[in-house]
């Protein structure tokens, strides 16, 4: 059911509907500068990517180096180690039952 | 609209990088952005400014874009989902009190009593302000989905499109901000 007060907010919409009427056309200048953001926008999106992937195969390499230092000093037993790296080493291998 | 201008095509160009076409999209998208905007933000805020956020976000998001529906309706869910972000970062009055209208606020709310009277510009202007500060007191979605109902004359469909709120989230809000409204008008009429 409409009430007064309804219908008095109906009135108001109707009163200021000119003010949210859109644009049809932009305004002066707005081409361009949309544009020009665009742009902007898209270099700073290519570098991103760029250092992204430099990023990426940066940490790959030196998580293969680290595989590949770990693997290599694992098999030993320590034996030509100093004596505080064959403790770590040992360490590494201890049994927990 | 989108019969005339040629959205495939354009999307097509822009994407080996021509950018007469980028252009050609801002000119086509640009009254369906303005429009959403104008009828959800406060008069007084920088129109202008979101209009250029919500081009970025379509120009940055049209690779998501399928083709399925019309360009116009794709942007027109971005718009509204960016304007709502935009009024939830406002702070919300917690009343409207007839002392705080200014002289033309208060005109508008008087002549808003009385049935098939047009008004000047200023007077459009001074019901716009009146309409911002009664809305300003609602939660953005209730706001938002007031005008789209009251203004627009969406319907329920319509709106769950633009929102993605289901039908009955969008009667339980309507159902529950009207008697807000009719209680702060109430309260301006003593």
């Amino acid at each position: 059911m409409k009430t007064n007060e309804d219908q008095v907010w109906q009135n108001l919409l109707a009163r200021s509907a000119p003010t949210f009427a859109g644009e049809s056309e932009p305004p002066y200048g707005f081409v361009t500068a949309a544009l020009a953001q665009i742009r902007a926008e898209k270099r700073v999106q290519i570098e991103v990517e760029r250092i992204g992937w430099r990023a990426l195969l940066a940490s790959l390499a030196v998580l293969a180096i680290a595989a590949t230092v770990t693997l290599s000093v694992q098999p030993r037993d320590g034996g030509d180690l100093e004596p505080g790296v064959n403790a770590i080493v040992q360490m590494e291998n201890f049994q927990v039952s | 609209m989108d019969e005339v201008f040629d959205v495939e095509g354009c999307l097509q160009r822009w994407r080996e990088g021509d950018e007469a076409a980028a252009e050609k999209l801002i000119e086509h998208l640009y009254p369906v952005i303005s429009r959403i905007v104008r009828t959800h933000l406060p008069r007084r805020d920088d129109e202008k400014d979101l209009v250029q956020e919500i081009l970025m976000k379509t120009f940055a998001k049209l690779h998501q874009f399928k083709g399925d529906a019309p360009i116009a309706h794709w942007v027109s869910r971005l718009a509204v989902t960016t304007c709502l972000d935009r009024l939830r970062a406002q702070k919300i009055r917690p009343e409207v009190r007839r002392a705080d209208l200014t002289l033309e606020e208060s005109k508008a709310f008087d002549a808003s009593w009385l049935m098939g009277s047009s008004p000047d510009a200023s007077g459009a202007i001074g019901a716009r302000d009146l309409v911002d500060r009664l809305l300003g007191t609602l939660a953005p979605e209730d706001r938002s989905l007031i005008l789209m109902v009251d203004l627009e004359g969406r319907s329920m469909q319509e709106i769950s499109q633009l929102t993605g709120w289901s039908i009955s989230k969008i009667k339980m809000r309507l159902f529950r901000v009207r008697p807000q409204l009719r209680q702060m008008i109430q309260k301006l009429e003593e």
